[in-house]
C-alpha cells in the first residue's frame, strides 16, 4: 500500500516535537528542583571575603606609606593620560 | 586522439630516461620486466598497456561493467565527468574551508576524503581501500560520532543552562526545524517528483536541522548510509553558514524593543549541580527514550568527566587528542561517501534546499518559543534573540545572538544566556535523534 508521506511525516512532527517538549519540561523542572535542594543543604562555602577588620593590624606608617604610593601612581596616570 | 599521441610522446620521453638511469644503476633492466608481464613486448605495447591503467585513460575512455567501491556497476558519467565536477566541488570544499574558514576541521578533511574517493581505479572506497575501511571501521557502526559527542560534553559547561532552567524549552522550541523540515522533505518528494525519497531517507535529512554534525552523521549511517555523504556536507556548510543565516530571520521576527531586553545576570551554580547534571540526563534517557542512549551516554560520560574535576587527564583526552584524531577519521570517511556516483544526483540538490530551510524554521521556532514564554510570565523578560540559539551549532549560534543583540543594545552581552539554550538544544536534537530511530525500530 502506498503510504501518504506528508501525512506520515506529520504525525511524526507530532509525536517528535511532544516528546522533545516533554523531555525538556522534565528537565527543567528536576533543575530546579535540584537547585533548591542543593543549595539548601550542600551550600557551596562562599569564597571568604575576609572582613577588614580581621586583617592583621597595619602598622601606621604602613598604611601611610601606601597612602603615598597611591597617590604617586593617582599622580603618574594623570600626569600620563594629560599627555597622550 | 592528438591528446592521445601527445600523452604516448611524452610518457615515452619519460621512461626513456628512467631507463637509462636505471641501465646505469642496475645493468639487467629486462629481468624486472619480464618478472612483470611474463612475455617480452615491445617498448611501444608496454607503454600502450601502462597507459590502459592510467587515470586519464579511466576517464576519458569510459566502459561498460565498470565496478564502484561497493560492486555496484558505475555509469558513464560517474566515470568521466562525474568525478570531473566532483574534483571541482571537492575545490570548492577547499576555498570554503581554508579562505572562509566554514568549519575547516571537518570541511578540510570530508573534502580531502572526496578527492580521494573520486581517483579512478584506485578504488580507495573500496571495502580494501583506505576509505573503505574508515568507513567500516567508524562510521557504518555509528561509532565515531559517539566519540565525537564524548568529547564535545567534555568542552561542554552546562552552568548557564542551570542557572536558568527555562531557557531549555527555547532549545526545545528550536527541534522544529527537524520535525518541520521532515515534513518538507515528504511534501517535496510526494508532490515534486524531483526526487523520491522514502520516510526513512526524509527523517535522515531532517536532522540537518538538529544544527548538529555528529548526530546528523549518526543518524544518516543509520538510516539512509546512500545520503551520508550529501547530508554531512549540508550539515555542516550551513552550521559554518549560521551567521548568515540566522540573523535576518531573527530581525525579521522581532521588533527593536525585544531585542533590546536585557536580561537578569545568571546566578552562581553550585558545582554539585553541575556534577549531579549529567547523571540526571542519563537517568531520564535510561527511563524515557533509551534509543538516545549511546548519543547521550557520551555526552554525559564526557561532561561528567568534566566536571568531577578528578580525572582531568581522562576529560583533557576526550576535549583534546582524542576528538582531533576522531575528526581527522571521520572527515575521511564521509568523504567517501563524496564519490560522484553517489554525490551527483538529484536527492543531493534536494538535500540542500531542506537543510536550508530547516535551520531557518529552528531559528524561527525559537525566536518565537521565547515571545510566547514572555507572554506567559512576565518576570524576568528573556530576549527572544537567545532563542535562535537554541539551534545547536554550539557556540556559534550563541555567538550570533549574542551580536544581534549588541547591536540592537550596544554593552548589553547575551552570550551566557544564549549558552544555556544552546546546549539545551544539543540534548534537545539527541532527544528528536533518539524519537526518530525509535520509530523505524
Amino acid at each position: 500500500m502506498e503510504i501518504n508521506l506528508v501525512g506520515e511525516s506529520l504525525k511524526f512532527m507530532v509525536l517528535g516535537m511532544a516528546i522533545v517538549l516533554v523531555f525538556l519540561l522534565i528537565m527543567v523542572e528536576i533543575m530546579k528542583l535540584q537547585a533548591k535542594i542543593i543549595n539548601k543543604y550542600f551550600p557551596e562555602k562562599a569564597p571568604k571575603i575576609v572582613p577588614a577588620s580581621n586583617n592583621p593590624p597595619l602598622t601606621q606608617t604602613n598604611t601611610e606609606e601606601e597612602a603615598h604610593h597611591v597617590a604617586a601612581i593617582v599622580a603618574a596616570v594623570a600626569e600620563f593620560r594629560k599627555q597622550s | 586522439m592528438m591528446l592521445k599521441h601527445f600523452l604516448f610522446s611524452v610518457l615515452f620521453a619519460f621512461t626513456a630516461l628512467t631507463s637509462m638511469v636505471q641501465a646505469s644503476s642496475a645493468p639487467e633492466p629486462a629481468v624486472a620486466v619480464e618478472e612483470k608481464v611474463y612475455e617480452s613486448k615491445t617498448v611501444v605495447e608496454l607503454l600502450e598497456s601502462f597507459f590502459q591503467t592510467t587515470g586519464i585513460n579511466a576517464m576519458i575512455n569510459t566502459k561498460d561493467g565498470v565496478k564502484g567501491g561497493h560492486g555496484e556497476e558505475l555509469t558513464h558519467f560517474a566515470q568521466g565527468w562525474g568525478r570531473v565536477i566532483m574534483f571541482a566541488i571537492v575545490f570548492l570544499l577547499f576555498y570554503l574551508a581554508i579562505a572562509k574558514g566554514f568549519e575547516p576541521l571537518l570541511l578540510l578533511p570530508i573534502a580531502f576524503g572526496g578527492l580521494l574517493a573520486n581517483i579512478p581505479i584506485a578504488n580507495m572506497t573500496g571495502p580494501d581501500g583506505m576509505l573503505g575501511i574508515i568507513y567500516s571501521m567508524g562510521i557504518a557502526n555509528q561509532f565515531f560520532p559517539l566519540l565525537i559527542f564524548m568529547g564535545v560534553g567534555a568542552m561542554t559547561d552546562f552552568g548557564p543552562l542551570l542557572s536558568n532552567p527555562k531557557t531549555a524549552l527555547l532549545g526545545g522550541a528550536a527541534q522544529f526545524g527537524i520535525f518541520g523540515s521532515l515534513v518538507g522533505a515528504a511534501a517535496l518528494s510526494q508532490y515534486t517528483g524531483m526526487v523520491d525519497f522514502t520516510l526513512k531517507q526524509c527523517s535522515a535529512i531532517s536532522i540537518i536541522g538538529g544544527a548538529d554534525g555528529p548526530t546528523s552523521i549518526f543518524i544518516a549511517s543509520a538510516l539512509a548510509p546512500e545520503l551520508l555523504g550529501a547530508i554531512a556536507v549540508a550539515a555542516y556548510s550551513y552550521m559554518a553558514l549560521v551567521p548568515v543565516i540566522q540573523p535576518p530571520i531573527m530581525k525579521a521576527l522581532t521588533t527593536v524593543e525585544e531585542r533590546r531586553i536585557v536580561m537578569k545576570s545568571t546566578r552562581k551554580v553550585n558545582s554539585l549541580e553541575k556534577l549531579i547534571f549529567p547523571l540526571i540526563v542519563v537517568v531520564m534517557i535510561a527511563l524515557i527514550l533509551p534509543d538516545a542512549a549511546p548519543l547521550m551516554g557520551a555526552f554525559a560520560l564526557g561532561n561528567f568527566a568534566k566536571e568531577s574535576g578528578v580525572v582531568d587527564r581522562l576529560s583533557n583526552e576526550m576535549q583534546n587528542s582524542l576528538i582531533n584524531i576522531v575528526t581527522i577519521f571521520l572527515g575521511l570517511g564521509v568523504g567517501s561517501k563524496l564519490a560522484a556516483e553517489q554525490f551527483l544526483i538529484a536527492e543531493t540538490i534536494g538535500i540542500m534546499i531542506i537543510g536550508l530551510l530547516a535551520f531557518a524554521a529552528g531559528t524561527a521556532a525559537g525566536v518565537i518559543m521565547a515571545q510566547l514564554m514572555n507572554k506567559f510570565s512576565k518576570a524576568d523578560p528573556i530576549n527572544p534573540l537567545i532563542g535562535a540559539a537554541g539551534v545547536s551549532a554550539v557556540p556559534m549560534a550563541a555567538r550570533v545572538a549574542s551580536k544581534v543583540g549588541s547591536e540592537a543594545r550596544p554593552g548589553n552581552i547575551l552570550l551566557m544566556h544564549a549558552m544555556g539554550p544552546n546546549v539545551a538544544g544539543v540534548i534537545g536534537s539527541a532527544v528528536a535523534a533518539g524519537v526518530l530511530l525509535s520509530i523505524f525500530k
